[in-house]
């Protein structure tokens, strides 16, 4: 227990609020100097300033004190670090620093799982409100704190999640050691739990009541939680930065020999386009969110109207990040979909090289789009044209994936272990969640579905379709090679046969009252709408699904000590990482593999995908001061 | 591509410098006497293209280095470049937004900057150049292990960063808000200084990183064959300055046209 309390992540929290309160007196004390006022009578004690400079520092105070860029100050001073650091074996490694990408791999995917249940927790506290009309147990402002932290709670954790997967997966499936940066990975993941801290302490500064977009002029005026969220996404939006450019680097310049760009595997490009976003389209979220903390700080006018700013330009700048981090979030999944259907029905990948540009497509057209989401925000309408005709043309790339899998599938021989479960329940509700967005994506039908409960019932098909399910598969999936131990099967299938069901009658039934007029995010409807009924179904199987996690998260945790041993190629699979026994070793492959063939090559007599070098691999030298392995 | 004669090398810098400078002029002309807003972008692309190749060597990303060693320095050195020009991509998102954001709302606020303002621009224009051919300099003197060169080069660049911040802060920030121009007087006022305070956060994080840099090199850290930070930072300031051309005409220069 005493190594618990001394962790990196425990001590991490303790310096984030020393940090929080020096910051606080440090600015305040600057106020005094200047002649400003010093505190406020009022609830929160520190002035609004003073509460956001101490949350900066607080969240670099987190990441100093766990260790993560003690190697740069190093570097800073003109001293040699070695290149890497051995980690002690057991579970501690995983509450400290580590610069192993599958142990940082775990960590995300951990935090993941924590932020993606507090966000369920928040979604359940809200569906238990909204089951009955009339308000039952909370005020308006309470409903909106919990309905936007559930939001951006699941952003982040989705977000987390998918650096998980990359992170584990990506330097392993491309036969690299590490990824190219490893300390900048390690200050990656380091970055996320303060952040987390932030989004979470929301909750204490009167809330915020803006929804997970924070559209000034509300977020201009909603509590001081409103200034903590900003902090908080500002914090994690490095995370999802410094994680994109490291994993770019990472597969062009460290694939293993052969591994030409048509021979990586799906998840591999997946990542590379979802990296190539969310490195470059954050920073508009970030600044976006900068310029209204700004205009509360400083009165600083870019969306005050009195001013002569303009409001619609925060949405601009928002939407430019907000709406391509949904392909942040999908296509990653939609890559582990790609690399699990050939394995569990033993035929190729059909049509690989479309499958794989398709991801790059999907990318690079989401930056387009960006303006679908304010058709009706009083934008130049002759804007909308463009801007539909864009979002619909996403739907291409989209559809050869589906093309792809339907004849990949097609007369395979199918087997339907868990992780294959959860890939066809993904393909069966993204197709739900990808067929509900063209009639938002049209200008004509999204002035009426605009705001209404259509519109939460279609992303939250895409999500779970798009990320849940493939997340899950994948944890399914990889869980043997991360432990060497396999999930229970029998609650696998509970899992999959509890969720699937009541997540259709939920996002199916959201679709329903949005088409009657439901709108969104209001705490409370009018009973005359006859909406009661409905939603009453919708809460109870919102707490199904809630079961179905419990009893996912109970497996994950008796597998990891009881489950059945597997260390070999259960899944018969042709890709290196199932070649080696499970768990994996440190350094991932003893001997160096080169790609001889093709990598979904299932079925084919005497095709090989990639061939063990039989000459015993380097050792590692120290690297020079200077550094260039950061 | 690349001389392996210094002197040609530092005769190369001076050329660059000479077309910078040239074209800094030229745009300040043209903005004061044609005021034509394509010719302004056209200039200031070409002057970003002379500090992109010369000075920040973006050819170097483009090698075959299929056949070094992975664990080699030299492997490596690139696969650092492409971290630091992605790092640098996804920067230039934050100051592309501002730089979109300040022509949305050109029309609908104006920004009364002082006369004097144009003058106060140039010179702080002019500092940052000439502290970009000065780490040019620094930067070359180092590949070819004039210790003294660098020294030299890279205390002048520090200095020259010093006085553009300085420049900043006590004469053009007090000038604009003398002439009425605060954070919260209007929205062209607010973009005003979220761009150059951006910008100035950015060189200070230069100057800082150049100071490590220049003690280390006083300690002998680096050699003419492995001296990544001093080629980081000096891509890294490079960078700033290429920002800057694209602010310098969208804060002062467009003013005279509207």
């Amino acid at each position: 227990m005493r190594r618990f309390f001394t962790s990196a992540l425990m001590r991490g929290l303790l310096w984030q609020l020393i940090g929080w309160i020096v910051g606080a007196f440090f600015l305040t004390g600057i106020r005094v100097l200047m002649g400003l006022n010093a505190f406020v009578t009022g609830q929160y004690f520190f002035t609004e300033p003073a509460w956001v400079f101490g949350g900066l520092v607080g969240a670099l105070s987190y990441v100093a004190s766990t260790g993560a860029m003690t190697d740069w100050f190093k570097w800073a001073k003109g001293e040699e670090v070695p290149e890497h650091r051995e980690d002690p074996p057991g579970w501690e490694k995983y509450l400290n620093v580590s610069l192993d990408h599958k142990v940082i791999g775990v960590q995300y995917t951990v935090t993941a799982l924590f932020l993606l249940c507090v966000g369920g927790l928040f979604a359940m506290i809200f569906r238990t409100e909204l089951a009955h009309s009339g308000l039952q147990f909370l005020t308006l402002q309470e409903y909106n704190t919990f309905m936007s932290l559930h939001g951006i709670v699941m952003i982040v954790g989705i977000l987390l999640g998918v650096a998980g997967l990359m992170n584990y997966l990506v330097p392993m499936l491309i036969g690299a050691q590490d990824m190219a940066f490893p300390r900048l990975n390690a200050f990656s993941y380091w970055v996320a739990p303060p952040a987390a801290v932030l989004l979470l302490s929301t909750l204490v500064f009167g809330g915020f009541d803006t929804g997970w977009t924070g559209y000034p002029p509300l977020s201009e005026r909603a509590p001081l939680g409103m200034q903590m969220f900003f902090l908080g996404v500002a914090v994690a939006g490095w995370a999802s930065i410094l994680g994109g450019i490291n994993l770019i680097v990472t597969v062009v310049r460290m694939r293993a020999k052969g591994m030409t760009a048509f021979r990586m595997p799906i998840f591999v490009w997946a990542a590379i386009a979802t990296s190539l976003i969310s490195s470059t389209a954050t920073q508009l979220i970030g600044l976006s969110f900068q310029m209204v903390m700004f205009q509360r700080l400083f009165g600083m006018g870019f969306f005050d109207s009195d001013k002569g700013g303009n409001p619609i330009l925060f949405q601009h700048l928002f939407w430019f990040y907000s709406h391509p981090a949904v392909y942040v979030f999908v296509l990653p999944g939609l890559g582990i979909i790609s690399e699990l259907v050939p394995v569990f029905v033993r035929k190729p990948l059909f049509g690989y090289r479309f499958v794989a540009m398709s991801s790059l497509g999907i990318a690079l057209v989401g930056f387009l789009v960006w303006a679908h989401h304010m058709f009706v925000s009083g934008m130049n309408p002759y804007l909308r044209i463009p801007f539909m005709f864009s979002t619909l043309l996403v739907a291409v790339p989209t559809g050869v994936k589906f093309f792809s899998w339907i004849a990949t599938i097609w007369k395979g021989k199918i087997e339907m272990p868990t992780p294959m479960l959860f890939v066809v329940g993904g393909i069966v509700v993204f197709l739900l969640g990808g067929l509900s967005g063209p009639p938002n994506a049209t200008v004509a039908t999204d002035l009426h579905l605009q705001n209404t409960y259509w519109i939460v019932g279609h992303f939250h098909d895409t999500m779970f379709g798009g990320y849940i399910y493939p997340f899950f598969a994948a944890i399914y999936y990889w869980f043997p090679k991360v432990t060497g131990r396999k999930m229970n099967e029998k609650l696998g299938k509970i899992h999959f046969w509890l969720m699937t069901p009541s997540f259709l009658t939920l996002t199916l039934l959201m679709m329903r009252v949005g088409l009657l007029g439901m709108r969104r995010r209001v705490a409370d409807y009018d009973p005359a709408l006859g909406f009661d009924n409905y939603h009453l179904v919708m809460t109870i199987a919102g707490y199904l699904i809630a079961i179905s996690v419990l009893i996912f998260l109970y497996n994950l945790f008796v597998s990891i000590k009881k489950g059945e041993v597997a260390t070999g190629n259960l899944w018969n699979s042709r890709s290196p990482e199932w070649l080696v026994p499970s768990p994996m070793p440190v350094h991932n492959y003893d001997r160096p593999f080169e790609v001889i063939g093709e990598p979904y090559d299932y079925g084919l007599p005497g095709s090989v995908y990639v061939r063990f070098e039989e000459k015993k691999n380097q050792s590692h030298k120290k690297e020079s001061i200077d550094g260039t392995y950061k | 591509m690349e001389h392996t004669n210094k002197s040609d090398i530092l005769r190369q810098g001076i050329i660059v410098f000479v077309f910078l400078a040239a074209l800094t002029a030229l745009e300040f002309f043209v903005a004061i006497e044609i005021g034509s807003t394509v010719l302004l972008a056209m200039i200031a692309f070409v002057k970003v293209g002379l500090v992109m190749y010369y000075y920040m060597h973006i050819y170097r990303l483009n090698v075959q280095d299929d056949n070094l060693d992975r664990h080699s320095y030299q492997y490596k050195l690139t696969t650092s470049r492409m971290g630091l020009w992605l790092f640098l991509l996804s920067d230039a998102f934050i100051f592309g937004g501002l730089f979109i954001s300040r022509f949305n709302l050109l029309g609908l606020t104006g920004l009364p900057l002082s006369p004097d303002s144009q003058y106060i621009a140039l010179t702080i224009t002019s500092v940052l150049l000439l502290s970009s051919f000065f780490m040019n300099r620094a930067e070359v003197s180092m590949e070819h292990g004039d210790r003294n060169g660098f020294i030299i080069g890279i205390s002048l660049t520090i200095l020259l960063g010093l006085l553009f911040l300085a420049g900043v802060i006590t004469v053009e920030w007090p000038s604009a808000i003398r002439a009425g121009v605060t954070t919260s007087s209007n929205a062209a006022g607010a973009i005003f200084f979220i761009m150059t305070g951006m910008h100035a956060f950015h060189v200070l994080t230069g100057v800082i990183f150049l100071s490590i840099v220049l003690r280390n090199g006083l300690r002998g850290v680096y050699s003419p064959e492995k001296h990544w930070a001093v080629e980081s930072a000096t891509v890294y300031w490079h960078f700033i300055d290429v920002v800057w051309i694209f602010f310098y005409p969208a804060l002062y220069l467009i003013g005279k046209l509207i």
